[in-house]
């Protein structure tokens, strides 16, 4: 369950989904000048990050964390 | 000391949900000069931007004060702190009101506000007519307004700082004096330097897979617990059940809002409800509601625990969610219940200059099962705006303090260790380690002296070897380094007072206890630190809130434990 992509092909750098991540998953690259995915195996699947205003994020479902974290 | 790090105002608030922009925004309106920080985006951060609806109660909606307070009893099983619920239900239409003013647009029909049953109320279930009657009333806000309140807070002339983790309070001769922190993508202190401080930092889970709160670490009771305020109902738990690969089955539908592009669950999720829909296990059996127990969810543990699970339900367009989730232990907090103790009605949690509110606050407001819809937000809300009030209150009557420089050279160095370690733990593998064992279903849903103490013993070995030795590359890591330590003391927290209170009650089931103790229970359990360790006691209701003891338990307690079914 975590952000799966950022489409630099869309991004204009805006910033809202550094700012409005959580979890502190996203950040700018200051070269670029795009939000790139720092941190993902901090992702908790809220989906702040996908009202990007250029729907430029993609989360996905499937699981990242180990399945000794419950029982089955 | 650096000072170029130096924040200084009248009142400190740690954190920005409901809780904290109502208290800040209390204590500006008093005079104060206020400081917000949070470690997220206020308004994308916390329990409060998933919460749907909000309780009103109204007088003159033919709302009756004796039967609402009636519910909270009866399904708080008595523990609840009648004082408090009396105080929310009677000012939780004024705060209805202020959010109105500050530019939140309810659900509205015919001009009207829409005011929604509890939605257990309209559930069919055994046993019903042995409940008192459902009366509880929520009302909807509309998508946009968690961004209202944030803009409302910048107006009113709050200095906001996002992006900022507080990891301690600074104490000078028994009173608060500020706090330390750092930004999140920054690896420098800061220090504050204030009057009073408002703790409303939200609740903490233990950051279970498919359940969003990861930031809720329970770092607001870690920070007054370490500057010696008592804590209270850590042995009751959410009933959120997470899947190890699924999310909660109450997100899933929330979530397609999300992706709908909302920035709240709203409002259909309470059209929804999915974690009330029919519940049916591996073998095709439905497992009905028990009374109301959908709180506790232990019968749902019990079926997991007879290997009849997973169990199912109908989710949102037609799909079926499984609930196979080892629970809440792991998801969220009892919340409105769990918390800094407070023995007054005003938020102050017995350290001069320090309050709580919201889910940081420990009143018991809903007592052992969370009893009603929309009542951990109006608590929120209730319980900041006082808060925020008293804070205020306390800066103006208090003189200008001075901060304890080696003090706080202590905490700075201690603060910063994990980035100075050579070589140590990641705090992502003791979390991990630490969720496996306070996870299952069978440690904190299923209770057993010899398995709490189990984990207890191997808990222990957490704080003592790990979290000491926990190292950071980063101001990210060491964000997350704090995180931990701060659920590590509420893991501790958690199996100390479940092994304390001997007997079951609301969610908390003991296997080895399996009923009320009235006589020895009709109480509250608090925690405190007593030179470093964690002494347990407990403080008795007020016998004006007891039960009739002359009635039959049956008829005292109309939900049936599984095992007394
Ligand atoms: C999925 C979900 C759905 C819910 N639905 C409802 C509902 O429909 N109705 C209802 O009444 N209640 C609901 N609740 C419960 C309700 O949202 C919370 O009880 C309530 O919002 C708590 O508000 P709060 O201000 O006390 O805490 P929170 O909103 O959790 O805010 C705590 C804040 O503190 C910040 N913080 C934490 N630690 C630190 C630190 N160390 N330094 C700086 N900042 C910090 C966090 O970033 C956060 O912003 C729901 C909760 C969840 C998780
Ligand atoms: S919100 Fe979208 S456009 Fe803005 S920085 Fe993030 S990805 Fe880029
Ligand atoms: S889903 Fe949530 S936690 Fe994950 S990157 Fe997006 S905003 Fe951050």
């Amino acid at each position: 369950m975590a952000i799966e992509k950022i489409d630099h092909d869309l991004c204009t750098g805006c910033e809202q989904c550094v700012l409005s991540c959580p979890m502190d998953v996203i950040r700018m690259d200051e070269e670029i000048n795009k939000a790139v995915i720092k941190y993902v195996e901090d992702c908790m699947y809220c989906g702040f990050c996908v009202d990007c205003p250029e729907k430029a994020i993609t989360i996905l479902p499937g699981p990242t964390q180990s399945v000794t974290l419950g029982w089955g | 000391m650096s000072l170029e790090n130096l924040i200084e105002a009248d009142v400190l608030v740690i954190g920005g949900g409901l809780a904290g922009c109502f208290a800040s925004v209390k204590a500006k309106e008093q005079g104060a000069d206020v400081v917000l920080v949070d470690k997220g985006y206020v308004s994308k951060t916390g329990g409060t931007p998933y919460a749907g609806d909000t309780m009103v109660f109204n007088p003159e909606w033919g709302h009756d004060l004796d039967a609402w307070m009636e519910q909270v009893s009866v399904l708080g099983e008595y523990v609840n702190n009648r004082q408090w619920n009396e105080i929310v239900f009677k000012e939780s239409y004024d705060r209805f009101k202020d959010l109105e003013s500050y530019g939140v647009k309810f659900l509205e029909e015919n001009d009207e506000v829409v005011r929604l049953p509890h939605p257990l109320s309209t559930l069919d279930m055994p046993d019903k007519d042995k409940f008192p009657p459902i009366v509880s009333q929520v009302v909807h806000w509309l998508p946009g307004w968690g961004e209202a309140i944030r803009k409302h807070v910048e107006k009113s002339g709050v200095k906001l700082m996002e992006r900022v983790v507080i990891c301690e309070l600074i104490k000078k001769e028994e009173k608060i004096v500020g706090a330390v922190g750092f930004p999140v993508d920054k690896e420098e202190l800061i220090v504050f330097k204030t009057k009073s401080v408002v703790i409303c930092a939200g609740g903490g889970g233990f950051r279970p897979p498919g359940y969003p709160t990861h930031e809720l670490t329970a770092d607001g009771v870690a920070l007054a617990y370490r500057v010696g305020a008592e804590v209270t109902g850590k042995e009751f738990v959410s009933p959120m059940t997470v899947g190890s690969l699924e999310p909660h089955p109450g997100w899933e539908s929330m979530y397609e809002h999300f992706s709908s592009g909302h920035s709240a669950a709203l409002p259909g999720a309470a059209k929804n409800v999915p974690f009330l829909g029919r519940r049916i296990n591996a073998e095709g059996e439905e497992v009905p509601h028990r009374g109301m127990s959908w709180h506790g969810w232990i019968d749902v543990h019990h079926e997991i625990h007879a290997g009849r699970g997973p169990l199912t339900m109908d989710g949102p367009g037609g799909r079926k969610i499984s609930i196979n989730g080892p629970g809440a232990g792991g998801s969220m907090h009892g919340h409105a219940t769990a918390g800094i103790f407070s023995a007054d009605t005003d938020g102050n949690v017995g350290v001069p200059g320090l309050y709580a509110a919201g889910d940081s606050l420990g009143v018991q407001f809903v007592g052992s099962t969370y009893s009603g819809f929309g009542f951990a937000t109006s608590y929120a809300s209730v319980s900041g705006a006082r808060a925020g009030c008293a804070a205020a209150e306390f800066a103006r009557k208090c003189g200008d303090g001075s901060l304890d420089r080696d003090r706080v050279e202590d905490l700075k160095k201690s603060i910063k260790g994990p980035l100075e370690r050579k070589g140590g733990f990641s705090p992502r593998w003791v979390t991990e380690i630490l969720r496996s064992y306070m996870v299952p279903y069978f440690v904190m849903y299923i209770k057993h002296e010899d398995r709490l103490k189990a984990a207890l013993t191997n808990v222990g070995f957490i704080r003592d070897h790990l979290v000491p030795k926990i190292t950071a590359s980063d101001a990210h890591e060491l964000r997350l380094a704090h995180e931990t330590r701060s659920m590590v003391l509420n893991a501790e927290m958690k199996l100390r007072a479940s092994m304390f209170r001997k007997e079951s009650r609301g969610n908390h089931y003991r296997e080895d206890y399996p009923k009320r103790d009235d006589p020895e229970w009709l109480a509250w359990v608090l925690l405190k630190n007593e030179n470093g360790s964690m002494n347990v006691y407990k403080k008795s209701m007020p016998e004006e809130w007891w039960p009739d003891l002359n009635k039959p338990y049956d008829e005292r307690y109309p939900l049936k434990f599984p095992e007394s079914a």
